[in-house]
């Protein structure tokens, strides 16, 4: 099929989704004018609006406190789940006695759900930033740690013996050439890790949020304010988005190789 | 057996052999598997010496054991570089390794694949960051890749510079390993199959680009320089080693151990050694020219049903005390 043919496509599915949607939407006020769970476009730009507004007494707008409150408890989370897991990763692969000691622990942990996982996290760290971050952590750790240690336990020897008669010291191996052969891997399961990341922030701002996408989500579904969740939902979806075509374009500037269809 | 006579090795003529690589009774084994028995051997410097065997037998052992990679169970491998004999403890830049796949850093171009012992080698992790404040480490590597460029060009590279490993053919690739090897001036150069993946013509190309480097042996020696290349070349197949080797070395399972008193085989060791012909890298491989000797390895190395002598068979330095053969171990 053609690229053409494919965008022709792709555009088609989404006008019918809108249409599908204005006609249900349509159809439900014909039964009962006031429903605010199907909105109308036009409630909808109502809500979109209150949700850019500077709020009356505060003049705070939603929007911003949302976007900063959820992507640095994101970033945080990850931030701390990527160091652990590469730090626990590579000695898991680099030093046999790691591995031995971890992979047990790390099994373990892989099995518990991270959002059963939340009480216990509650009750140690309450509803700050390091509760949400250490959810996160939690949740990504066993998979990146796994993913990394895996993907040392897979290059060849041959690689690791030839560098040791260039003249590599250990240090050397592990940053110039384990490093970057697993870095792809690393990149791409960070990427894959981000969706199961967003799944438990939000889930811990429905039960405990002040503020934040899963709070205002909650508080307004509640509210039956349909119009104010549909966009937020929206813009979870241009964020996934945005956030994936982020990792595959840092991927291709970092791994050109692996992006030319290198295999490691 | 052959190695033990006094060293340095005397050429007739009063010239002398140096050896370069002795490895003498050495024995290897792996979690109680017998995989090297007795291995001696010593190598002249210039020699570029066929390793035949069975698969399985033992030759990557082998060659590891030279490279450092692992260490024998008993016996000693050594090198001579400069009239001192120093025991192989571990890998080093003085001993090139490579291997028929795995070679090269999928992550780097063919130019930094081939500056990357260099960069191993010469610096060190904390040197090369304070190297980027400095701006000491940006020249270098220019000069670096600069030094293995022209040595890319030189092996017919030039278009493949700046490509990944894995947008080059498989002759390509191994041409980039084997300038990787080359690039550190190895004492000892150890191929282990490298053409076994190639087809017919590619590794005929790559056969003669081997023979062009003993060619440069033999005009070191004729100007009484010190031979550069010293090579280890691992294969199964025995016109490639005939053709390519100055002599042709054969590990097998199959020797009269049972006379020696073992009830079981206690590991592979050299059953064939002796000279091979020297062929010029532009010859046309003559096969007529080896026919014999093909016969004669195919019987005493691959064939399971003999129980060779080992010391009838291992006869390469008194065939060149009586002047059998060519070569830099030879009056050129
Ligand atoms: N690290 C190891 N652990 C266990 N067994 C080993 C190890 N290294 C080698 N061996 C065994 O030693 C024997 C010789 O292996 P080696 O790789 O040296 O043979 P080879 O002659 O190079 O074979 P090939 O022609 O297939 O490359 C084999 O039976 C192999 O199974
Ligand atoms: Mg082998």
């Amino acid at each position: 099929m053609s690229r053409k043919a494919t965008w022709v496509i792709g555009t088609a599915s989404i006008l019918l989704l809108l249409a599908l949607y204005t006609r249900l939407s349509i159809h439900q006020h014909m039964i009962n004018p006031t429903d605010t769970t199907i909105p109308t476009w036009m409630q909808m730009s109502e809500g979109i609006s209150k949700i850019f507004a500077a709020q009356p007494r505060t003049g705070d707008r939603w929007i911003v406190e949302d976007v900063l409150a959820t992507l640095s408890r994101l970033g945080f989370g990850l931030g701390i789940g990527v160091f652990i897991a590469f730090a626990l990763g590579m000695s898991m692969g680099v030093w046999r006695w790691m591995e031995a000691f971890f992979l047990p622990i790390l099994s373990l942990f892989a099995k518990i759900p991270p959002t059963a996982m939340m009480a216990v996290f509650f009750t140690l760290f309450g509803t700050e930033l390091k509760m949400y971050g250490a959810i996160i952590a939690f949740g990504v750790i066993p998979t990146l740690a796994q993913t990394i240690y895996l993907g040392l336990k897979d290059i060849a020897e041959e690689r690791i013996d030839k560098a040791r008669t260039l003249g590599a010291s250990t240090t050397e191996i592990i940053f110039c050439i384990m490093f970057p052969q697993i870095l792809p891997k690393l990149l791409d399961a960070i990427r894959l890790q981000i969706g199961p990341a967003m799944v438990f922030l939000i889930a811990a701002e429905v039960l405990v949020g002040d503020v934040g996408f899963g709070y205002r989500i909650r508080l307004q579904s509640r509210l039956l304010n349909m119009n104010v969740v549909y966009p937020y939902l929206a813009y979870l979806a241009l964020f996934g988005f945005g956030m994936d075509m982020g990792m595959r374009w840092i991927q291709c500037k970092l791994c050109p190789w692996y992006a030319k269809g290198g295999v490691s | 057996m052959d190695s033990m006579q006094a060293l340095p090795l005397v050429r007739k003529g009063g010239c002398l052999v140096k050896p370069i690589l002795t490895v003498s009774n050495a024995s290897f084994q792996v979690r109680k598997q017998h995989i090297l028995h007795g291995v001696d051997f010593t190598i002249g410097r210039g020699q570029i010496v066929g390793v035949l065997g069975a698969s399985g037998c033992g030759k990557t052992s082998l060659l590891n054991l030279i490279a450092g990679i692992t260490r024998s169970t008993s016996g000693i491998v050594s090198v001579n570089y400069d009239g001192q004999e120093t025991e192989i403890v571990g890998p080093g830049p003085d001993r090139g390794i490579v291997y028929q796949a795995y070679g090269l850093y999928p992550f780097l171009t063919s130019v930094e694949n081939v500056a990357f012992g260099l960069k191993l080698h010469l610096t060190t992790i904390p040197r090369r960051m304070w190297g980027q404040v400095t701006g000491f480490w940006r020249r270098l590597r220019r000069e670096h890749l600069k030094h293995a460029e022209e040595l890319l060009v030189r092996f017919g590279l030039g278009d493949a510079v700046h490509k990944y490993p894995h947008e080059l053919s498989g002759g390509m690739r191994q041409r980039v390993a084997i300038a990787q090897a080359l690039i550190m001036k190895p004492q000892i150069l150890l191929l282990d199959e490298p053409f076994g993946a190639l087809d017919e013509a590619t590794r005929e190309d790559l056969q003669r680009m081997l023979l062009v480097l003993y060619e440069e042996n033999i005009q070191a020696v004729g100007q009484g320089k010190p031979a550069p290349h010293t090579i280890l070349l691992v294969t199964h197949a025995i016109s490639e080693a005939i053709f390519v080797g100055d002599r042709v070395m054969g590990l097998s399972r199959h020797w009269n151990w049972e006379e020696q008193g073992f009830s079981s085989c206690p590991g592979a060791t050299v059953v064939y050694d002796k000279v091979a012909p020297v062929f010029n890298s532009t010859d046309s491989v003559d096969f007529e020219k080896f026919f014999g000797q093909k016969n004669e390895i195919a019987q005493l190395v691959f064939d399971e049903k003999v129980r060779v002598r080992p010391q009838d068979h291992c006869t390469f330095w008194s065939q060149v005390r009586v002047n059998h053969g060519h070569g830099v171990t030879h009056d050129v």
